[in-house]
């Protein structure tokens, strides 16, 4: 008897288990469905400039990954992007490194810096960068630079309140030698909250690249988004925005995430 | 000599803070003199942006901009916090919907960029409020879920099955025992997406809106007007900071220190 009850309640939680999982399979890819649906079910009814169909957008979007025009402007976008990441998380990770070895810089950096560079709105960096600098390749690395160094320098700052002092304390007791402490201890303790930072800072680059392209620039994802949008190209538009998701999908999914699991290791 | 005694005397605190003043006048410093030698439209200098940011509290017009960002971000603030909640409720307590919200609905928010809304809400909606407060709300709903279902999970299982052992009645379930161990996570979903909200309003409203300080800033553009364009970044900091350091963090600080104890 309680023989079959325990063999029986795995299976049905087993059977429910696998209920449920298609359950919420059906659901949330079924969402897809029924928006694409709807989408498509409005854009009869509605004019291309207001709500192109699903079909035009996917178009659009295949165009805009296989021309060479716009595959220019699409890599234009992921080398500042690349590059602002690079910067943005060297110059966080110097600023957190100031916070541990200056400490009476702490608040310069923690209480000033930080939240003036987190209070800071996006477009107020793009309309600095145009006034400052122009349009040019830099002004649009400067811009996104400046949003992203507070992301960076919160993941660098938690991971340094979270450094274990034995760990350092034992380093101290092998060798006097700070430079083979911050080799040996601090950047591979620091690796983990590196990689974190840097996932972070290119999502969030992917979003704000089309602000600081909007003004800055005469090339990039922005740049064709703008013209879409003045000369009234829905289509163009939206395939322009669903650019921005592939594009931070694949990275974070073929690059990032592998890397992240590397570290954790 | 007399400087290095002094010095060990102060304790580490002590000289922090003075670094920190210290930093802030400087700051204010190499501005005024940075922006001395250069035209006023690509610099302009402190007293003059401190003159300009007050005039918005002073005159009707520039108020009502004022009022009106403020609306918007609120506006928005409402809308996303109660729908992401309901969103954020029905993937917890409907498991089925869990994948549907969290691997679909917001991923997908979450990776759509701020001017791609607004631009879309434009084609939409046209130049007006309503565009504006949905390119706000369509960006903050994503913050609103993941923090509202962080607050969700939290809750301690066996203080759930303990309060259904107690009642059947759902709502009174709800109020006394979901709602009392939400309230912190719901605090910090508001502080969290005020935020935001209030950054991204200037872009929502210099695209797609015909009032409020993106609007303001975009006139100043097309006029050169850098000093006008200054005072307002400078408003918006400072209202961020001075809402967040001095109402929000605290009052967040007592709701944790409040709700943590019991």
């Amino acid at each position: 008897m309680t023989d079959v009850v325990t063999t029986s309640a795995p299976h049905a939680t087993a059977d429910g288990g696998v209920r449920h999982a298609f359950l919420s399979r059906i659901l949330a890819d079924g969402l897809i469905a029924v928006v694409i649906a709807a989408w498509w079910l409005m854009s009869q009814r509605l004019p291309a400039i207001v709500l192109p169909g699903p079909w035009a957008v996917g178009k659009a979007l295949v165009d805009l990954f296989t021309d060479p025009d716009s595959l220019m402007h699409i890599a234009a976008t992921a080398l500042r992007v690349i590059g602002s990441v690079v910067f943005a998380t060297l110059i966080g990770a110097f600023l957190a490194g100031l916070t541990y070895y200056t400490p009476v810089l702490q608040d310069v950096i923690l209480k000033r810096i930080q939240p003036f560079l987190g209070a800071m709105p996006s477009l107020g960096w793009a309309i600095l960068g145009l006034i400052w600098f122009g349009v040019a390749d830099l002004t649009v690395i400067f811009i996104q630079t400046a949003i992203l160094i507070p992301f960076c320098l919160i993941n660098f700052t938690q991971g340094l309140r979270e450094l274990d002092t034995e760990i350092i304390e034992m380093g101290h007791s092998f060798t006097r030698s700070k430079r083979l402490i911050f080799l040996k201890l601090i950047v591979p303790l620091m690796l983990p909250y590196t990689v974190a930072a840097l996932r972070l800072a290119y999502g969030v680059c992917w979003k704000i690249a089309l602000v600081s392209e909007l003004f800055g620039a005469e090339t990039g994802v922005g740049y064709v988004m703008l013209q879409a949008q003045i000369l009234s190209d829905a289509t163009t538009v939206i395939a322009t925005c669903l650019v921005i998701v592939v594009m931070f999908a694949a990275g974070d999914t073929f690059v990032l995430r592998p890397l992240s699991r590397i570290v954790a290791r | 000599m007399l400087t290095r005694g002094v010095m060990t005397r102060w304790s580490l605190a002590t000289r922090r803070r003075w670094a920190t003043h210290i930093f802030t006048v400087l700051v204010i410093a190499a501005w005024a003199i940075g922006s001395s030698g250069v035209p006023s439209y690509l610099f302009p200098d402190p007293v003059t942006v401190f003159h300009r940011s007050v005039e918005f509290f002073l005159g009707y017009k520039l108020f009502s901009h004022v009022v009106a960002s403020v609306t918007h971000v609120l506006v928005s603030l409402t809308l996303a916090f109660l729908l992401g909640g309901a969103l954020a409720l029905m993937a917890h307590y409907v498991p089925v919907t869990r994948a549907m919200v969290h691997g679909r609905i917001t991923p997908f928010l979450n990776s759509f960029s701020s001017v791609g809304w607004t631009l879309l809400a434009i084609l939409w909606f046209g130049l007006n409020t309503g565009t504006v407060i949905f390119a706000i709300t369509a960006i903050i709903l994503p913050v609103c879920i993941i923090n509202l279902q962080a607050g969700l999970e939290s809750i301690d299982a066996e203080m759930a099955e303990m309060g259904r052992s107690f009642t059947r009645n759902w709502g009174r379930y709800f109020r006394l025992l979901v709602l009392p161990a939400m309230i912190p996570f719901m605090f910090a979903t508001v502080r969290i997406s005020f935020g935001v909200a209030w950054k991204v309003a200037l872009t929502a409203e210099l695209f797609g809106g015909n009032s409020g300080f993106g609007f303001v800033i975009n006139l100043a553009r097309q006029s050169f007007d850098s000093s006008q364009i200054f005072a307002v970044i400078t408003i918006i900091v400072v209202i961020y900071v001075i809402t967040d350091n001095l109402v929000l963090a605290p009052i967040q600080r007592r709701l944790v220190r409040h709700y943590a104890d019991d």
